[in-house]
């Protein structure tokens, strides 16, 4: 099915539900994330990243500017079609990834189905 | 002793359903009328509230951080003018407790005066004081009228209100149990002396700020009772309910209109009182069904024996904050907006902790309650068709709340915070624009920074430089809005006392989101026997540009970078002190922001030539500022290629990520490792 004909409505400003599927997508090429009753972020690349490549460590010590490495740690989302980096969570090193987006696909699909939402523009439109 | 437990502070934060007359009242509202009611309560509100920010003396008072607000006869919240919506669904708490407990003794009557700042009953922290009076029309109790708003002193074992080494209640100086504290319109003079006794380090502002609320919820009384006699009680009664089914009926609407689901966000902080410590401050699930909604609390770490704990009332608070400056925006503040949302908190967490507990810098965890509510609300409303566009990361809420005691250049007994640092945060990068610049206080979105001249005026302290602090902000497609930051030197007076409040010098506060980069923590920077004041008389060349001071040490002396929270410390004239508002995270991809936008950052200081060239892979002469799209869009690329090659599969991810652990010394206050589970009792 092409990507304009199915049900697809944003979940995030690079997440998109493919609710005929029920994929994540990368909204920005398309690319599947995997099933949409697991965490989108099993479906992405992961990188663990120095908190001072992004936030640039001004002085000398251990209060810089810079958030502490040994504290916390960028982890970053990549979405494996085009890299685009579709979460970030700031986590202390080893602390489980979170499962920030958990939909009720089936009351979500029942919702459609009674016409209590339409989608329109990738998002839903409830009726009146 | 009633102390209210939580099940009844839940329950009373819930309106009272309809009696039948007062159903009877508002079937008699008719349209237009009826607007026109909403209209003059509001009228009478934001009097009250002009009222109440040129009677006040404190430096929060003078900001606007403080709320007026009117209730019915029950105690249900009908409608309010801010400030902050910090105190706007939890003051029925307190209400229904006197109305409970203290109805035969000691009776509520015509021109009584209650008072109250203490967390355990319903406050949020006890700098937080609040005047609430029964508003009697012809020998009916017809509503109430409230005045609420953060005064600088509590008389704790530390200036300021917020002592960072308090271990337990008993260390924070004022808790007030509500009470009253005038009669037939007057306040009592006993009461007044035992107040005063807590204020004696700063008299003048403590007994002035009493006042001002007193004299703000006597303005609302009056106005209301002009309503009652020009409309009659039963138009008041009517027009009451009528506001708050309008209110429930949008509330629910909103609510129901979002997909079923769960939402989850983890927050933590890095300061339990002034210890370094790392702890899962707010571990939220929002599970969302039909149009209901829970709010579940469990995972958050265990209460501590320090101040920084917040009572479950105040949680509710933070997250009202949030949800009128979004969610709500456009609904009265009412109780019945949150009719439909109930809250589970954990026994023994940082978020429900033991009776005793210190509570007075409660607002740096409670803020996190806050992020976290706006991370999962981002996720759940970003499919909406109408809602999408209140997306937005939470505000900057690292920052220096710098206390300065002591005597003023008047000779005057001073004890109030440095509200620059408060009232200039920025907002979270927005779904469809940037955050805006030092917007206001994460906790008071109508907060105000005070005039620069009036604060050197009344406090010994001169402002040497007042900027955008570079690079606050979290960097994004839409980035967040840019922090500010002050240099004060004392001035005119030997020593003053200082001491900090905060949090946010090793941890970012506050998730990013959608792939943006959260903001710059904010250590606590001060330098002694700083030669600034020497160089302005030699007019030596003097750098003003803060990034510049900090990176070169322009000003010689000692310099102290540490933990934000600091104990009283003695600084002399000549000392410098810094103050810092955190910018907030960023939304978005930084890859997909428009370089115009990047080099128009850099144009207004906003960003370092570092952060464009490291962070958004920017290409651009430095010199005549022009960008060269076409390597950007290499760089970009260059980039995006990295990303893929860097990448793990998440199965790999995890095998090595769950082996790590930040370093034990740091999960003192954290419990379990890491799921955050009480390892033993609290002692205090």
């Amino acid at each position: 099915m092409p990507p304009e004909t199915r049900n697809l409505i944003r979940i995030t400003e690079y997440l998109d539900l493919d609710v005929d599927r029920e994929q994540w997508m990368c909204n920005r090429c398309g690319h599947s994330l995997g099933s949409a009753r697991e965490n989108y972020k099993a479906g992405c690349l992961v990188h663990d990243r120095d908190p001072r490549e992004v936030h640039q460590t001004l002085v000398r010590g251990d209060f810089n500017f810079s958030p502490d490495p040994l504290w916390v740690r960028i982890v970053e989302f990549y979405c494996p079609g085009c890299g685009t980096q579709i979460e970030t969570e700031y986590l202390p090193p080893g602390h489980p990834i979170t499962h920030d987006i958990e939909i009720d696909l089936n009351s979500l699909k029942e919702r459609l189905r009674k016409g209590e939402y339409a989608i329109r523009g990738q998002r839903l439109e409830v009726g009146e | 002793m009633p102390i209210p437990t939580l099940a009844e502070k839940l329950e009373w934060l819930k309106p009272a359903p309809a009696t039948e007359r007062e159903r009877d009242c508002a079937a008699r509202v008719p349209q237009g009328d009826y607007e026109i009611g909403v209209q003059v309560t509001n009228d009478i509100l934001d009097e009250a509230m002009e009222v109440f920010v040129r009677s006040s003396r404190s430096y929060f008072g003078v900001s606007g951080d403080s709320m007026v607000a009117i209730f019915t006869a029950n105690g249900d919240l009908i409608n309010a003018a801010c400030g902050t919506y910090l105190h706007a669904i939890i003051q029925p708490i307190i209400i229904k407790f006197v109305k409970k407990y203290y109805s035969e003794n000691p009776g509520i009557r015509e021109g009584d005066i209650w008072y109250t700042n203490d967390a355990l009953y319903g406050g949020i922290h006890n700098p937080d004081q609040v005047a609430i009076m029964p508003v009697f029309y012809k020998g009916e109790l017809l509503a109430w009228a409230s005045a609420a708003l953060h005064t600088t002193e509590t008389g704790a074992i530390e200036p300021g209100g917020m002592p960072v080494t308090a271990r337990s209640r008993f260390e924070e100086g004022l808790n007030l149990p509500p009470i009253k504290i005038g009669e037939n319109y007057e306040l009592k003079n006993d009461f007044l002396e035992f107040y005063s006794a807590y204020g004696m380090r700063a008299p003048a502002m403590f007994i002035s700020d009493l006042r001002a609320r007193c004299t703000t919820a006597d303005r609302v009384r009056i106005r209301l009772l002009e309503l009652a006699e020009k409309r009659g009680a039963d138009f008041v009664i009517g027009l009451f309910r009528k506001m708050s089914d309008t209110a429930e009926a949008g509330a629910l609407r909103k609510i129901r209109e979002l997909p079923d689901g769960k939402f989850r966000s983890v927050v933590f902080n890095d300061a339990i009182g002034r210890t370094p410590a790392l702890v899962r401050s707010c571990y939220l699930t929002v599970s969302k069904k039909g149009d209901r909604m829970v709010f579940d609390f469990h995972g958050t770490s265990p209460e501590n024996p320090s101040s920084y704990n917040v009572h479950p009332q105040a949680v509710v608070g933070h997250i009202a904050n949030f949800m009128y400056e979004y969610m709500f925006h456009d609904l009265p503040i009412s109780s019945s907006t949150f009719s439909a949302i109930d809250f589970v908190f954990p026994e023994g967490s940082i978020v429900y902790p033991d009776r005793t507990a210190a509570t007075s810098c409660c607002v740096y965890i409670g803020m996190q309650a806050r992020n976290a509510t706006q991370n999962c609300f981002a996720k759940m409303i970003f499919s909406n068709d109408k809602l999408w566009h209140q997306v937005a990361a939470p505000p900057g809420s690292q920052h220096t709340s710098q206390i300065c005691a002591g005597l003023s250049q008047w000779n005057l007994a001073v004890s109030d915070v440095l509200s620059f640092a408060l009232n200039t945060m920025g907002q979270g990068g927005r779904s469809a624009m940037d955050g805006m610049d030092a917007y206001g206080f994460a906790w008071c979105a109508f907060g105000r920074a005070p005039d620069s001249e009036q604060v050197e005026s009344e406090l010994p302290i001169t402002v040497t430089i007042s900027q955008h602090w570079k690079d606050s902000s979290g960097p994004g497609l839409h980035r967040g809005g840019s922090g500010g930051v002050q240099q004060w030197m004392i001035h005119k007076v030997p020593t003053v006392v200082s001491m900090c409040m905060g949090n946010g010098s090793k941890v970012p506060i506050g998730q990013p989101l959608f792939g943006g980069y959260a903001s710059s923590p904010v250590p606590g920077i001060s330098i002694k026997k700083a030669d600034l004041l020497a160089q302005m008389k030699n007019k030596s060349e003097i750098a003003l540009d803060h990034h510049t001071i900090f990176e070169k040490a322009t000003v010689h002396g000692d310099w102290h970078y540490e933990l934000v929270a600091r104990a009283p410390q003695v600084f002399e004239e000549g000392d410098l002190l810094f103050g810092l508002s955190g910018g907030g995270p960023g939304y978005g991809d930084p890859l997909e922001r428009d370089p115009h936008q990047i080099l128009d950052d850099l144009e207004k200081n906003i960003i370092s030539d570092w952060t464009a060239h490291n962070v958004y892979k920017v290409a651009y002469d430095p010199e005549r500022k022009k960008l060269d799209l076409e390597k950007t869009k290499q760089l970009r690329d260059q980039e995006r290629k990295a990303r893929l090659a860097r990448g793990k599969s998440f199965d790999v991810f995890q095998q090595e990520w769950s082996k790590k652990s930040p370093p034990q010394e740091i999960l003192q206050f954290y419990g379990s490792w890491p799921d955050a589970k009480p390892t033993g009792p609290v002692i205090r």
